[in-house]
């Protein structure tokens, strides 16, 4: 065969160069997201149990909430259904990453251990690829709970579908990009796996409490450091009526971690340094 | 047409330096120590469209470092490299359309879905035209007789069918180049065979070129015409395989079958490495001896009924070669 047969032939057989980038993006991004889920129902039952369990976890906090506001109306200008709404964009904003991108919460450990090499070998945008390769069964529990919470004590109009909507992608994308910029301390600092997870869980656990029991530097903190804040105000600031200024800093934060997250990501994979550990796509 | 070029390729690594134990590692903690480990130092070769290069090495000498910046995956220190006319680190998504990788330690394929599930996302990732896509994948699965493992789940094939469905994942998209980190590790003969036929007939007839790592001696012998042997980050011989057989060929076998037992057998640069009775496996020197004068010995005191001169396997040629290297280094 001559070079100009084979040439012929791989570009032939691939459309890459073709227009409809976006689209065959997107049909990549949902190609994965199947295999993705089709991987988790292999084990039917766990599969279901995974997801029942995770949706009574939730529940078993919603009782607690019951429990307070049964003895207390109000908290600090929070009702129940504040609180409700809290806990609804928490997991919901927490279930799309682990769903949709559910290695955002585990690069710190791919990165150390060396295991973007399979990534990097394919021609689609390393982050991307590496974010949506895995699922989380569990988070499943979290969206349905989080879809069910609105259901239950959400304003369920079109106006509130819509700024539930925007609550849960704002949440979502902290979530992400906040676990990329900390996975991604890895490529600086070597095993960061410890010091990843308590950053995550630490926004985890404060996006789960009324931003109005924190005052001074915790609340500077929460909407800085670790913008816990941005997701746990969402009832009272997005979804109850739209405080301008809050809708800004919050687009402004997921923006922010966004475009940082991004360059600190791609930044980085100059310093991988890759690694001799065997792996297997799960 | 040169399908990679490389020139004075370089990857230096930071390795922390920290003593045994819980003392080393406080030590470490509170004032951690450096030092530069040169994974690669300096290589510059090039390959020709279509070439079967084996690159060789001990364990550690940089093999693995080269293939993973040449496939886009490691930024180097210092150098060029080109691989089908692009620069593999600032070019990698454009590059990796038109080569295929496949570490033998690394699996592409989803463990938990069949092969043809990932089969479908590939196509995905190479943007593949469905009818295109459709009628290679069902090519590649004629030839790898990959048909029976289809449709079950990759946990559940065996090492040997998952490597022929990992290469045939990897050669969806009809690469120029396949860069290949020890394909056959881990695989028993008879699938190690058939792994190397494939790959053969994919050079053959689709001209694709074929780098690969491999500890391996059947690999080099049966998939490679070229070899490039790296040591310490550095290449020590780049030549044709046969050529490398004779250069570090500096024994020989040789199988005997004479009269009578011929007792204590004592030449110069002759070893006695297996006998039984009148029969005897001889391995010659070829740097102190001539089979020619060990013959001549032989015939002068006793009669030969039988006798076969050979070359010693591959394995040996490369043990030998890795042996030469380390006896170097234990003199500097």
């Amino acid at each position: 065969m001559s070079m100009a047969d084979n040439n012929r032939y791989t570009v032939g057989i691939s459309e890459h160069d073709q227009p409809g980038k976006l689209r065959r993006l997107i049909r990549f991004t949902t190609a994965s997201w199947r295999l993705n889920l089709a991987g988790a129902m292999e084990f039917r039952l766990s599969f279901l149990l995974t997801v029942g369990t995770m949706m009574v976890n939730n529940i078993v906090w919603i009782i607690f909430w019951d429990m307070y506001f049964q003895r207390f109306s109000v908290l600090n200008g929070w009702t129940m259904q504040d609180v409700m709404m809290m806990w609804a964009a928490a997991a919901g904003g927490f279930g799309i990453m682990s769903i949709f991108f559910g290695n955002a919460t585990r690069l710190a450990s791919l990165i150390v251990t060396g295991q973007l090499d399979v990534y990097l070998a394919q021609p689609k945008p390393v982050l991307l690829n590496v974010l949506i390769s895995r699922m989380s069964v569990s988070a499943i529990g979290d969206l349905l709970f989080a879809i069910f919470i609105f259901l239950a004590f959400g304003n369920v109009t079109l106006l509130g579908t819509i700024k539930f909507t925007a609550a849960l992608l704002l949440s979502a994308l902290i979530f992400i990009f906040f676990c990329v910029i900390t996975g991604c301390l890895s490529f600086w600092l070597g095993n960061t796996e410890g010091l990843s997870f308590q950053l995550y869980n630490a926004l985890l656990t404060f996006a789960t409490y009324p931003t109005g029991i924190f005052k001074g530097f915790g609340r500077l903190v929460l909407f800085t450091v670790i913008p816990a804040g941005f997701i746990s105000s969402m009832p009272v600031s997005l979804i109850r009526e739209i405080d301008l200024n809050f809708l800004f800093g919050a687009v402004g934060m997921a923006s922010a971690l966004c475009v940082g997250g991004i360059l600190i990501f791609y930044k980085g994979l100059r310093r991988y340094t890759s690694g001799n550990m065997i792996g297997l796509r799960r | 047409m040169r399908s990679i070029q490389v020139e004075q390729l370089e990857k230096v690594f930071q390795v922390k330096k920290k003593q045994a134990g819980l003392t080393g590692s406080l030590k470490a903690l509170f004032k951690p120590q450096f030092t530069d480990k040169a994974a690669v130092e300096g290589i510059t070769f090039s390959v020709e469209q279509g070439e079967t290069v084996a690159f060789l090495g001990p364990n550690g000498a940089g093999k693995s470092t080269t293939i993973k910046m040449l496939t886009g995956i490691l930024h180097p220190s210092s150098g060029t490299a080109e691989v089908l006319g692009c620069c593999p680190w600032t070019e990698r998504s454009k590059l990796a359309y038109r080569i295929g990788s496949v570490f033998g330690q690394k699996s592409q394929l989803w463990y938990h879905l069949p092969p043809l599930d990932t089969f479908e996302l590939m196509s995905r990732i190479y943007e593949l035209r469905r009818n295109d896509y459709t009628e290679r994948r069902d090519s590649l699965i004629e030839r790898f007789e990959l048909g029976p493992y289809l449709h079950t789940p990759v946990r559940k094939l065996s090492l040997g069918e998952r490597m022929r469905c990992e290469i045939a994942a990897s050669l969806l998209h009809r690469p120029q180049a396949l860069f290949l980190d020890e394909p056959t590790i881990g695989l028993d003969a008879v699938v190690k065979q058939r792994i190397r036929e494939l790959i053969v007939e994919m050079n053959r007839e689709e001209g694709t070129t074929i780098f690969l790592t491999s500890h391996d001696a059947g690999d080099v012998e049966k998939l490679c015409d070229r070899a490039i042997v790296i040591n310490h980050g550095g290449i020590v011989f780049d030549g044709q395989v046969e050529f490398m057989k004779q250069q570090f060929l500096t024994h020989k076998t040789v199988q005997l079958v004479l009269e009578n037992d011929p007792g204590q057998l004592s030449l110069d640069g002759v070893a006695v490495l297996t006998r039984s009775g009148s029969r005897l496996t001889l391995s010659v020197d070829t740097g102190h001896t001539t089979i020619e004068s060990v013959m001549s010995a032989l015939m002068s005191s006793h009669r030969i009924v039988d006798m076969t001169v050979q070359d010693p396997p591959m394995e040996d040629i490369i043990s030998r070669m890795y042996g030469t290297f380390r006896a170097k280094e234990a003199v500097m």
